[in-house]
C-alpha cells in the first residue's frame, strides 16, 4: 500500500524501545475533555471511588459514555479557568482485575460488547470514516472493515511495535474480539511495517488461517498514521469497497486496552507514552497511569524545583500536530501517547543559511545531514526563517499525503474566495500539518485552512437554518 | 558576532515602529536577517519548523551560479564582476525602495535576479546599459506585479529582453573574445568600456552560415556568447547541484531537454542543411543556461508539478523552433517567455483536472 507525499523528519531524541513502569503518583488529575465531548462529573466532591468506577459522563450519538476511575481514592472536583477536572488522591495503587465481566470472543454479543467498551472508556479510542471522529453507539451501518493501525511515524509518538513487543497477548485477544463489531463478509485490515520485520513476522505466524485478517505493509511516513488517509489507502488498493462503505479505524493501543477490558475485565486505565525529543535528556517509553502529572514524564535533570527551570515547550502529541501542555497542571489524558519536549528558543545563529547543516535535516536534500545521516538537533520552538510571500517552490504539493495543492488553496484563501477553496479540495485536507512544517516561507497554512473551513462550515449552517425555516413558513402558511 | 549582535540590539530601537528611522526599517531588518537567524517564534502548530527558509533557499541557487560565473570571469575577464556590482547596486535600489514604500521586508529573491542578469548579457555591455536592464527588469518584471512571489515573468529575461529590444545595436556589437591562453582573461585589467568589442560571431551566428564550432571548446566555454551561457560544463555542474539539493525542478529541466531535443533530432532529421544537430544545438547558445537557472525559477513556472512537465515541452519546442526558422538565431529567452505567459493557464488546466476528481472524492 503506498500514500502520496509524506514525510518523517529526522529528529534526535527518539524514544529508547524499553518501556519504564511509572511509580503511581500521589495525586492523579483526570482531565474531563475528550474526544471533542466534556464529560460530566457523576461523583461528588470528597467520594471515594474504587478502580473501575465511572467518575463521569457524556451523552454520545446512540447512548452514554463513561470515564472509569483508573486507581481507588478520593475524588476532589477542581475548576480551573472554567474548566472543570477531577482530583483523585490515591489510596490504593491495586488493580482490580475481577471489577468487570470477562468475555469469551465467541460467546459475547456485539450490543454487549458496544456497552462494555462505552463503560470502560474503550470506545472513544475508535474513529469513523462515516463522523469522521468517534462512531456512534448504535450505528446503523456496521463498518465494512476495521483498520488496526500499528505504524506511528510522528515524532516521537508511542511506536507500534513496542506496545506489540509489551502487550503481544492482550492485541490478539483484542483481534479476536473485533469481528464481532463488523458487518458481514466484514475484514480487519492490520497495518504494518515490512514484511520481513520480526514483528510483523510475529504476527501472520499468530493471526495466520483467520480469513478475516489482512494484512498491509507501509512506508513509514508520516502521516500514514492518520486514519483519513489510511481508509483512502485501503479502499484504493480493494475494489470490492463501496464509496459509501463505512470503515473504523483504531491503533493498536487501542486493541490493547479493547483486549484487556475484554478478555481480562478491566478498563482504560493505563497508557504507553512517548517522552522524547531534543529538550528531554533520557528519551524513553513509560507506561503511566492515566492522569499521572506531565511532570512526573520529565527527565529527573530538568524537573521544575531542582534548581534549573524547564527550557522546553512541552507537546501533547508528536512534534507536527502537537499542541502545548502546561507542565505544572497538564496531566496523561485517556487518549495520550506522546509528550514532545521540544527546547524554547534557541541562540540566534550567524550567517545560519550559508551553514553547512550538520544538525538540521530539511524536507529539502540541501543540509549536510544528508550526507551524515545525523538527526536534527537544532529544533526549537524559534520559526527557522522569516514569513515570506509564497514563493512557489511546490514543496506542499509534493507532501501533500490528500494530494492536494497547498500553495493553489492558499493563493484562493488569500483573496479571500472561500468558495474556490472549498472546490479545489479544503474540505479533503486531513489536518496532518506536513505542508506548514516544511513550506519555507514560513506560511502558517494550516491555521488558515482550520480557520477557512471553520467558516464554510458556518456558512452552510446558515445556509440549512434557512432553507429549513423557509420550508417550515411554506408548511405553515398563515 | 557578540559585538554585532549587540550593536544590532542597540539600533533596533531606532528602527522600530515609533523609532526615528523607522521609515528605513526594511533596511535595518533585511541587514539583520542576513547576519543573524529570524528571532521569531512559532504560534501555532506544528511549534517545530523545518529548517530550511527562502534565503538558503536562494543561497543554493546563487552557489549553483557560481561555476558559472567563475567561467565567466576566466573568459571573458574581471570585468564580469564588475557588471555583477552594477546589477545588485541598480537592481538593490529599486528593491529597498519598494520595500520602503511598501512597509514591506526585503526580499531575498533579488540577489539571484542580480546575480543572474549579468550572465545573460554579452560580456562587453556598457555598464549604464545593464544598470538600465536591471532597473527595467526588477520594476516591470516584478515590482509593479507586487513583489517577489507574484510576478508573471523572471524578472532577469524582462530585464533582457528590454535591452534586446530597446538597444539592438548595442546588444550585439557586445561580444568579447574569450581569453584563450592558460589564464584566460584573469591577468588582464579591468575596464569600463571595451572599444574592441566585436559583433556577434557567436557559435548559433557561426552556425547560421554553416560553420560549427569543435564540441571541445562549446564544452569548455571558449566561445563567444553572453558570460555566463558559453560553458557547458559550469552550467551543468551548477545544474546538477541544483537538481540534486531539490531546489530546481527535474520535471521542468527534463521535460525541455526532451522536447528540445527531440523536436531538433526530427527536423536535423528532414531539413539537416537548415537545422543543426543535437549535440550542437543543446551545447550552443543559452538553451542550457535558461533551462537549469531561469525556466526552473518557481515563481514564473507553473506551481503545479504535472504543469511544469506541459511547460517545458513548450518551451524546449519553441526554442528550437525558432532557432531554426525565424531571423534570431537564439530563442531561449523568447521561449521561456513565452512559458511564463502559458504557466497560469497550464495551472488552470491541471487545477481544473484536480477538481473534477475532488468532486469524485468527497
Amino acid at each position: 500500500m503506498k500514500i502520496h507525499g509524506g514525510y518523517t523528519p529526522k529528529i534526535s531524541g527518539k524514544p529508547q524501545s524499553i518501556v519504564e513502569e511509572l511509580p503511581l503518583p500521589e495525586v492523579l488529575q483526570l482531565n474531563l475533555e475528550r474526544g471533542g465531548l466534556s464529560y460530566k462529573p457523576i461523583v461528588k466532591n470528597g467520594q471515594k471511588v474504587e478502580f473501575g468506577d465511572s467518575l463521569a459522563e457524556a451523552s454520545a450519538k446512540g447512548g452514554t459514555l463513561l470515564l472509569p476511575s483508573p486507581a481507588s481514592g478520593k475524588v476532589t472536583l477542581v475548576q480551573n479557568n472554567g474548566k472543570k477536572s477531577l482530583a483523585l488522591e490515591v489510596s490504593d495503587a491495586s488493580i482490580i482485575t475481577g471489577k468487570y465481566e470477562k468475555f469469551q470472543p465467541q460467546r459475547i454479543t456485539a450490543e454487549k460488547m458496544r456497552q462494555a467498551l462505552a463503560k470502560r472508556g474503550i470506545w472513544p479510542l475508535f474513529w469513523s470514516s462515516r463522523t469522521g471522529g468517534v462512531p456512534a453507539l448504535t450505528e446503523s451501518r456496521l463498518p465494512k472493515a476495521i483498520i488496526i493501525n500499528c505504524i506511528l511515524t510522528e515524532p516521537f509518538r508511542a511506536r507500534g511495535k513496542v506496545i506489540l513487543r509489551r502487550s503481544w497477548n492482550r492485541i490478539v485477544a483484542g483481534i479476536r474480539f473485533l469481528p464481532r463489531l463488523l458487518a458481514d463478509y466484514g475484514t480487519i485490515q492490520i497495518i504494518l511495517t515490512a514484511r520481513r520485520d520480526p514483528v510483523a513476522r510475529m504476527m501472520y505466524v499468530d493471526l495466520a488461517g483467520h480469513a478475516w485478517v489482512r494484512f498491509h505493509s507501509v512506508p513509514l511516513l508520516y502521516p500514514i498514521e492518520n486514519p483519513q488517509i489510511l481508509s483512502q489507502a485501503i479502499r484504493k488498493s480493494d475494489s470490492s469497497f463501496k464509496k459509501d462503505d463505512v470503515i473504523w479505524a483504531i491503533d493498536v493501543q487501542g486493541v490493547e486496552a479493547l483486549g484487556a477490558c475484554l478478555a481480562e475485565g478491566l478498563p482504560l486505565y493505563q497508557r504507553v507514552v512517548a517522552a522524547g525529543g531534543p529538550g528531554h535528556s533520557s528519551p524513553k517509553h513509560l507506561c503511566v497511569r492515566i492522569g499521572t502529572p506531565v511532570s512526573g514524564l520529565m527527565s529527573e535533570d530538568s524537573k521544575p524545583g531542582r534548581g534549573k527551570p524547564p527550557e522546553s515547550l512541552i507537546l501533547r502529541g508528536g512534534l507536527i500536530r502537537g499542541e502545548p501542555v502546561d507542565s505544572a497542571t497538564g496531566s496523561v489524558r485517556y487518549d495520550d501517547d506522546a509528550f514532545f519536549f521540544l527546547p524554547s528558543a534557541a541562540d540566534r545563529q550567524f550567517i545560519s543559511f550559508l551553514r553547512p547543516g550538520f544538525n538540521k535535516t530539511s524536507y529539502l536534500p540541501c543540509f549536510a545531514t544528508r550526507i551524515t545521516g545525523a538527526p536534527d538537533r537544532h529544533i526549537s520552538t524559534m520559526q527557522r526563517g522569516e514569513k515570506r510571500p509564497c514563493i512557489a517552490c511546490g514543496l506542499c504539493e509534493s507532501a501533500c499525503p490528500a494530494r492536494l495543492i497547498p500553495q493553489v488553496l492558499h493563493r484562493y484563501l488569500y483573496r479571500e474566495s472561500l468558495d474556490e477553496a472549498e472546490k479545489a479540495g479544503l474540505n479533503l485536507c486531513v489536518n496532518c500539518g506536513l505542508c506548514t512544517y516544511i513550506c519555507p516561507s514560513k506560511i502558517e497554512l494550516q491555521e488558515q485552512f482550520l480557520e477557512a473551513r471553520e467558516q464554510i462550515r458556518l456558512e452552510h449552517e446558515e445556509i440549512a437554518a434557512a432553507a429549513s425555516s423557509k420550508s417550515e413558513k411554506n408548511e405553515n402558511p398563515i | 558576532m557578540k559585538i554585532l549582535s549587540n550593536m544590532f540590539e542597540k539600533m533596533r530601537p531606532l528602527f522600530e515602529k515609533g523609532g526615528k528611522l523607522s521609515r528605513l526599517g526594511p533596511i535595518f531588518q533585511a541587514a539583520d536577517n542576513f547576519f543573524f537567524a529570524a528571532p521569531e517564534k512559532t504560534k501555532t502548530a506544528p511549534f517545530g519548523r523545518d529548517p530550511l527558509d527562502v534565503k538558503r533557499y536562494m543561497s543554493l541557487v546563487i552557489i549553483a551560479l557560481l561555476p558559472s560565473f567563475i567561467a565567466a570571469v576566466y573568459f571573458f575577464g574581471w570585468r564580469i564582476l564588475l557588471t555583477l556590482l552594477v546589477s545588485y547596486a541598480a537592481g538593490g535600489i529599486v528593491e529597498v525602495l519598494f520595500a520602503v514604500i511598501r512597509k514591506e521586508e526585503i526580499n531575498e529573491g533579488f540577489l539571484v535576479t542580480g546575480f543572474i542578469f549579468p550572465l545573460i548579457l554579452p560580456p562587453g555591455l556598457p555598464l549604464w546599459l545593464v544598470a538600465v536592464g536591471v532597473i527595467f527588469g526588477v520594476l516591470v518584471g516584478k515590482e509593479v506585479f507586487g513583489g517577489t512571489g507574484r510576478n508573471i515573468f523572471n524578472p532577469a529575461l524582462v530585464g533582457r529582453l528590454f535591452l534586446a529590444l530597446g538597444y539592438p545595436a548595442a546588444m550585439s556589437s557586445a561580444w568579447i573574445e574569450p581569453g584563450l591562453g592558460k589564464w584566460g582573461q584573469l591577468l588582464s585589467p579591468i575596464r569600463l568600456t571595451v572599444p574592441e568589442a566585436v559583433t556577434s560571431a557567436t557559435p548559433l551566428v557561426l552556425a547560421k552560415g554553416g560553420t560549427l564550432l569543435p564540441p571541445l571548446d562549446l564544452f569548455l566555454g571558449r566561445v563567444m556568447g553572453s558570460a555566463g551561457e558559453t560553458s557547458v560544463i559550469a552550467i551543468l555542474l551548477g545544474g546538477i547541484f541544483l537538481i540534486m539539493v531539490g531546489v530546481a525542478s527535474w520535471r521542468t529541466i527534463v521535460a525541455i531537454l526532451v522536447s528540445f531535443a527531440g523536436l531538433n533530432a526530427l527536423l536535423h532529421g528532414i531539413l539537416p542543411a537548415a537545422v543543426s544537430p543535437v549535440w550542437f544545438n543543446l551545447s550552443a547558445g543559452g538553451i542550457l543556461f535558461g533551462t537549469f537557472f531561469m525556466a526552473t525559477d518557481p515563481v514564473s513556472s507553473p506551481i503545479t508539478q504535472s504543469g511544469k512537465w506541459a511547460y517545458g515541452i513548450l518551451i524546449g519546442a519553441v526554442t528550437i523552433l525558432i532557432r531554426s526558422f525565424s531571423g534570431f538565431v537564439e530563442g531561449a529567452m523568447f521561449a521561456i517567455l513565452l512559458g511564463n505567459i502559458c504557466a497560469p493557464l497550464i495551472d488552470e488546466v491541471v487545477i481544473r483536472t484536480r477538481i473534477r476528481r475532488y468532486a469524485n472524492e468527497r
